[in-house]
């Protein structure tokens, strides 16, 4: 009888400290390792083409090569920054940077407050951002990075025409 | 063994003990003093559940580049430039009013009372340097997906020494577990070591 007391209690001993030490060693599932890419919606590439933007400048070049390198060269973190685009998808564009290239570093608006915004980003960072002082019409093209600016009535991005990019 | 006079054994056994009262009495004292001083107190008040996929994120805090994305500032200096940072973020993950944060329509006290006044009750704030962002309303660098950046619920610190893609962290890793401990996903676990943001699964 108390052999059979004694192997009772040495099993519930046993798997009272065999859990004790589960609970403090045992971990969760680990999460996955690394999430990669995010999950959400892909937004589409807004080119804005008829619409008069506005257009915060990085730098122009001669060649796309030239534009790649200095993008490259300017990370902006880990959100998007500027757009290599030709020169020629702006109507407008050329007169007012004065240089003769034909490829530029550009991020598009359809509103003064959203390049002001990402100006200011740029120029904390230390990169060049010239505002250009009239609104230039979007050719279509490729993406410039527009609808990355938040609707003026605060529901959230802006991704439509407003009145002052409607020619 | 006489009772009048102790032993050496005896006497360093007192002092022991003396030692470990005088400082277990300090301790607290010192720690309540610490505190008064900085008059800055974790009270964790009113944090939203941190979302666990993108619609979980919209669900709780809107569209991206919402005005409540952007509604609160607060202000942080580097440590190695000496440059502050005034940054915007959502308002339901601080501006709520304490003992260090004015109010500024904020619903919680997670960020600007809690997280940033642990990291500076802790003396972490020297690890904290330049590049430190907040809201941007921009996409993911290289895609066209919104950034939790875009919104409010992300916060990039020493981005010029924890760049994106660096799968390990020489800054942020002395503060990380602060802001893990609110709620926070470091972006190490994706090699984006600059980066805590209010949301896993994205």
């Amino acid at each position: 009888m108390k052999r059979v007391v004694g192997v009772g209690a040495g099993i519930v001993l046993g798997a009272f400290v065999g859990l004790t030490l589960v609970a403090a060693l045992g971990h969760t599932e680990p999460e996955p390792h690394p999430y990669g890419s995010p999950v959400g919606p892909e937004m589409p590439r807004d080119t804005g083409a008829g619409e008069m933007l506005v257009v915060v400048v990085g730098g122009v070049f001669e060649t796309r090569a030239e534009a790649e390198a200095a993008n490259a060269e300017m990370t902006f973190g880990d959100v998007a920054g500027y757009y290599v685009v030709p020169e020629a998808q702006f109507q407008g564009f050329v007169e007012q940077v004065g240089t003769p290239a034909d490829f530029a570093l550009v991020s598009a608006f359809r509103t003064d407050e959203g390049a002001r915004e990402f100006a200011e980003l740029a120029g904390f960072l230390g990169y060049p951002a010239t505002i250009l002082a009239n609104r230039v019409r979007s050719l279509g093209g490729v993406y410039a990075g527009l609808g990355q600016e938040a609707n003026p009535d605060g529901s959230g991005p802006l991704t439509g025409p407003v009145p002052e990019s409607l020619p | 063994m006489s009772s009048t006079s102790s032993s050496p054994p005896a006497k360093r056994h007192r002092r022991r003990l003396a030692a470990t009262a005088a400082v277990l009495a300090l301790v607290p004292m010192l720690s309540g003093w610490h505190w008064a001083k900085l008059g800055w107190r974790d009270l964790h008040y009113n944090y939203p559940a941190t979302p666990q996929s993108y619609d979980q994120i919209v669900n709780r805090f809107g569209q991206p580049c919402n005005a409540d994305a952007s509604a609160v500032w607060m202000s942080w200096t580097a440590s190695d430039n000496g440059v502050t940072y005034t940054f915007r973020f959502h308002r339901k993950l601080g501006g709520y009013p304490t003992q260090m944060v004015a109010g500024k329509g904020g619903k919680s006290t997670n960020l600007d009372n809690d997280v940033y006044g642990h990291i500076q009750n802790a003396h972490l704030i020297g690890y904290t340097k330049s590049g430190i962002w907040g809201y941007n309303c921009r996409y993911v660098a290289g895609t066209t997906k919104w950034s939790t950046h875009a919104f409010g619920i992300a916060v990039d610190i020493s981005s010029a020494y924890e760049p994106m893609g660096q799968c390990y962290s020489t800054r942020n890793k002395n503060f990380a577990s602060i802001f893990k401990d609110h709620g926070w996903r470091w972006g190490l676990d994706f090699c984006d070591p600059m980066h805590f943001q209010y949301a896993f699964g994205y």
